[in-house]
């Protein structure tokens, strides 16, 4: 990930909910009190970037507590586990979010969740190969016809797939445009060899 | 970012690389030897087959000035058993790159190693031993297959038909078959995602696959590679502490037993 990578930027953006576990004053306009002091135990969503900050900064010190602790976010909490367990396909990743898989690398670097990690691995590569499927269908042999116009374009999506692929998170999609840009280029240079 | 072409081979550059390959032709009028900086042709006596470079042999056939011979792996029943082999015999791998030459090739009687290699200890490996390009017997794919016959049915498909026994219909056939060899291996290529001892593993044999294929390719299988990478990153790191930690301790008491 680099530093300008607009979509790891994005991921630190999401919130995951944390609980603070220190009083702190004048924070209150976080829980919508402004008056009053931020108590312990109040749940709140932050950025990622922030909450590990937060959440690694007394880490160190046996005595000091961490400022705040956090849950899994619900994108990858318990009921989106189990139904990707049961089958990846049919889970639309991106209502869950949009930046999938960075916030679940993000969060396993945090907690250490093993069985997170082959879940996930599963999930990506099951889902890569439709990926796959798709880009080679959409625009490609036999799937559109002779139209002129939307020939050329990238995203030149419909029929069947169409669902599936809305609900791409951004990994995937990225990985679909690859695909589909392999096989384009493949078809144009098929068309090209006869004018030679 | 900064460069728009991906890293890797384009389609284009492939097919270019894919015209230094030998084809045979027989030709139609004499030409002397000309110097190139490939090395020299052989010179063209008629009644006499000799082996080109694909660029050339297609310059002189769309000059009618020769005749392209297609390569027996083109052949229709050596494609229809290549389709067999990938379909029912081994529906997990890729068919097998050409073995290496040797003298008593029953497709090629009477041919030898095109190229001796230069050092003799040098070991060559698919795809860059001579029956792995120019010379592949029947039955094997080359490496540059797809380009290859792409150009030939293109430019000398009535030189295929005709080699082939029959008129369009021949010709027809091939181009087919060679469709169908392309949806299955590239079916194959997407499958071979989802499977752990494939590349959704992190790991994956690329034996016998050709020059187009993984320019076609090589996105998506680099991208579904980094991010099975990726996700397995922290578990990846946990482990190598582990293993680390495992190390140190081993080392210590080796040290207490001396």
């Amino acid at each position: 990930m680099s530093y300008y990578d607009i979509d790891s930027i994005l991921t630190d953006a999401e919130k995951i909910p944390c609980t603070f576990q220190l009083d702190i004053p004048d924070l209150g306009y976080l829980d919508n009190t402004p008056t009053q002091p931020l108590k312990a135990g109040t749940k709140v969503n932050l950025p990622l970037w922030l909450a590990e900050m937060l959440a690694i900064a007394n880490a160190s010190d046996t005595e000091g507590k961490p400022f705040v602790t956090f849950d899994l976010p619900p994108a990858l909490g318990n009921d989106v586990v189990q139904a990707l367990k049961a089958d990846p396909r049919a889970v639309p990743l991106r209502d869950q979010s949009a930046h999938f898989y960075g916030l679940a690398t993000q969060m396993m670097e945090l907690s250490e969740e093993q069985e997170l990690a082959a879940i996930l691995r599963k999930t990506f590569v099951i889902r890569a190969s439709e990926v796959a499927l798709y880009a080679r269908k959409v625009g490609g042999v036999g799937h559109k016809g002779k139209g002129g116009a939307d020939e050329g374009s990238n995203l030149g999506v419909g029929g069947a797939g169409e669902d599936f692929l809305r609900a791409l998170d951004e990994w995937e999609r990225s990985l679909f445009r690859k695909a589909h840009d392999g096989t384009k280029s493949g078809k144009e240079w098929m068309e090209g060899i006869k004018k030679h | 970012m900064a460069l728009p072409l991906p890293p890797g081979l384009t389609h284009a550059e492939v097919a270019f690389l894919a015209e230094m390959e030998l084809v045979t032709v027989v030709p139609r009028q004499r030409l002397e030897s000309i110097n190139l900086l490939g090395g020299k042709t052989p010179p063209l006596r008629p009644p006499h087959r000799a082996d080109l470079p694909l660029w050339f042999a297609l310059l002189l056939k769309k000059q009618r000035r020769a005749n392209i011979i297609p390569p027996p792996w083109l052949h229709p029943s050596s494609l229809a058993e290549i389709i067999h082999h990938e379909t029912k015999v081994a529906p997990e791998s890729f068919s097998d790159p050409p073995p290496a030459p040797s003298r008593a090739d029953p497709a090629n009687p009477g041919l030898i190693a095109r190229r001796p290699a230069a050092r003799p200890q040098q070991q060559l490996s698919p795809p860059f031993i001579p029956s792995c390009t120019a010379a592949s017997p029947a039955g094997y794919l080359p490496y540059h297959w797809q380009e290859l016959a792409e150009a030939l049915l293109a430019h000398a498909g009535d030189d295929v038909a005709a080699a082939f026994g029959g008129g369009l219909a021949a010709s027809g056939e091939v181009r087919g078959l060679l469709r169908d060899l392309v949806e299955v291996r590239a079916a194959k290529m997407r499958s071979s995602t989802a499977d752990p001892d494939g590349f959704g593993g992190g790991l994956m044999s690329l034996r016998g696959v050709g020059a187009m294929e993984l320019a076609e390719n090589r996105g998506f299988v680099l991208g579904v590679v980094d991010g099975v990478r990726k996700i397995g990153a922290s578990v990846e790191a946990a482990r190598r502490e582990e293993e680390e930690r495992g190390e140190e301790e081993m080392g210590s008491d080796e040290e207490m037993g001396f």
